[in-house]
């Protein structure tokens, strides 16, 4: 969503078309979310620290390692109607589910300890999302995941053509500490046209886009709540 | 009631200049040419602007003498009574003064007696600020005739003598608006009863965010880390410019979210009054630099919301980017050159990147 130049009309049915458009603005509303936690405002104003990238690390990798779940579930739900679906999501978890490693390395060049990431529990936003995704994953032909993987895809993009050339400011190291960030950059473009593609083959009514963009609204609002307990974490 | 803009009138100081004739005017900061300007032109792709201020930096005419200008020509081109007009609105990024407010002393320089006075302060949306403050005025029954004025001097920022008192070569941020602003003004008059060439202002909405976003064009606020600092700050008005607080930047990382805020406001206010890009017959959209055109399209078509291409109206290449002046310029330009039909819908949109405030608005013409 970082406006890749490359961007063409996509070509698809006019529910997908307009859930498309709705799928736009929750993000546009996603990113002001995200402009207003703090630890964000901190990244995007200079004063970002290197303590602050490691408790980032750290709380997100909660949700990482996590997504490789909900993705595996969503695909498992779909049944024989979707099978073509089902592959596609497969292939999806497949690239995603070893994301988590990437961060690690990332946390420990960042002068993180291995103690402390391993030992991190997921703090009260990665709970609500978690749930909340793999409930919805586990409800049959979960075609709403697609909101999901809206946002989340969204939030890759953000990170690698935003967030990493931030943080290799704030936290200069060599080799550069934003390997996990910046992993997402690749392959935008085909990523996105995926999922226009399974857009249009899953949105066929108007309830199923008012279903999809839900989805992708409560992602939105439960990852901005993840954000704001990176700040809050007081490990009752 | 329904409000109407009857006349309309711009003023560009002296003559065209084109891109390599800017240094001349502007000034090689320490003696050498700039590295970054063609770099920052073919981006923005303006060929021609135009300047009130002369080789040696002399300024040839005040921001509120243009504005003026621009305000007589608009009032003359349907020959209306000034004791008619109740309201002058006045914008502006930078007046004459820093105190008072623009619009006295455009008041004063247009010799208007007796009015209501409002200035808006911001920077490329604060004409717009100040048109919808006309246009509830009119609406609201306070006023019969209003009269809006928008003008800028920005290329007294743009001195290369400004640079050098700031230090080493300018850095990017403190460049690019160098190479994009320049100078000009634009009027226009509304009423309470249409004309012979009227268009009647359907709405105007604006969405800022600034709440979510860090600044992204500044005057006042130092190089350095410490942003919190502003120009008023230092000890001495010396301090701050040696500092830089008193160069116009932008933080060129922050300007993609222009385009993603002006094309969601442009979703938002589409779904709102229901519009679709049929519905639509031109766009007057004051993007800031040639660069953003495309982006923006992208994204509309993704959205499946773009207005075709042709029906995009803009004179940003030739007359230069006036900041908040620019919508205005646009229009009157719009108006006297392109061919257009009663009933034509028009859609007017402003994103600015100070602290992203972006403002839209339609237009009906009534009578063509």
């Amino acid at each position: 969503m970082n406006a890749p130049a490359t961007l063409t009309t996509p070509d698809m049915n006019e529910q997908a078309q307009q859930c498309l458009q709705k799928l736009m603005r929750v993000w546009f509303d996603f990113e002001r979310q995200v402009g207003r936690v703090p630890i964000i405002q901190r990244l995007e104003r200079g004063t970002f620290t290197q303590d602050d990238y490691q408790r980032l690390l750290c709380h997100l990798r909660q949700q990482v390692i996590e997504g490789g779940r909900w993705i595996s579930r969503s695909a498992s739900s779909f049944e024989r109607d979707y099978l073509d679906v089902r592959s596609l999501v497969i292939g999806h978890a497949k690239d995603e589910h070893q994301d988590y490693q990437m961060l690690e390395q990332d946390y420990l060049r960042a002068g993180g300890s291995e103690d402390t990431i391993q030992t991190q529990v997921a703090n009260l936003g990665t709970e609500a999302l978690h749930s909340f995704l793999m409930h919805r994953a586990s409800l049959p032909n979960p075609i709403d995941m697609i909101g999901a993987m809206w946002m989340i895809e969204g939030l890759g993009q953000k990170m690698a053509g935003s967030w990493a050339d931030r943080i290799d400011e704030a936290v200069p190291t060599t080799p550069p500490c934003t390997q996990f960030m910046r992993y997402h950059a690749e392959n935008d473009e085909q990523h996105m046209n995926k999922l226009y593609a399974m857009l249009d083959r899953v949105c066929r009514t108007d309830a199923d886009g008012l279903r999809i963009v839900k989805t992708a609204r409560v992602v939105g609002r439960l990852y901005a709540l993840q954000l704001e307990e990176v700040d809050h974490d007081d490990t009752l | 009631m329904s409000v109407y803009i009857n006349s309309t009138g711009h003023y560009l100081p002296g003559s065209a200049i084109d891109n390599d004739s800017i240094e001349r005017i502007l000034g090689k900061v320490h003696g050498k040419p700039s590295r970054l300007k063609n770099r920052i032109l073919k981006s923005n792709g303006i060929r021609t602007r135009h300047y009130a201020m002369d080789a040696e930096h002399k300024t040839l005419e005040s921001n509120a003498q243009m504005a003026a200008k621009a305000a007589n020509a608009c009032v003359d081109a349907i020959g209306l009574r000034r004791q008619r007009l109740g309201l002058l609105s006045a914008a502006t990024s930078q007046g004459d003064l820093v105190l008072p407010g623009f619009g006295s002393m455009v008041q004063a320089e247009l010799g208007l007696s007796d009015v209501e006075l409002h200035t808006s302060h911001g920077i490329c949306s604060s004409s717009m600020m100040a048109l919808k403050h006309a246009y509830l005025s009119v609406k609201a029954g306070e006023h019969e005739a209003a009269l809006v004025v928008a003008s800028e001097l920005s290329s007294r920022l743009f001195k290369a003598s400004r640079y050098e008192a700031a230090g080493d070569q300018p850095d990017f941020n403190a460049e690019f608006l160098r190479w994009m602003l320049s100078d000009g003004a634009g009027a226009l008059l509304l009423e309470n009863t249409p004309g012979k060439r009227s268009l009647r202002i359907d709405w105007i909405q604006g969405y800022s965010h600034a709440d979510a976003y860090p600044v992204c064009m500044t005057v006042g606020q130092p190089r350095t880390e410490n942003q919190d600092l502003s120009w008023q700050d230092y000890p001495t008005y010396a301090d701050a410019e040696a500092a830089g607080a008193l160069l116009i930047r932008q933080d060129v990382r922050l300007l993609e979210n222009v385009v993603k805020l002006g094309v969601d406001g442009f979703l938002r206010v589409m779904d709102k009054h229901r519009l679709t890009p049929d519905s639509i017959d031109h766009v007057l959209c004051h993007y800031s630099s040639d660069h953003f055109r495309s982006k923006i399209f992208d994204l509309l078509n993704a959205a499946g919301m773009m207005v075709p291409e042709e029906r995009w109206y803009t004179n940003l290449y030739d007359r230069g980017n006036t900041g908040c002046a620019s919508l205005f310029i646009m229009l009157d330009e719009f108006l006297n050159t392109q061919t257009y039909n009663e009933g034509d819908t028009l859609l007017c949109m402003v994103p600015e990147s100070g602290r992203f405030n972006n403002v839209y608005m339609q237009l009906t013409v009534v009578n063509a």
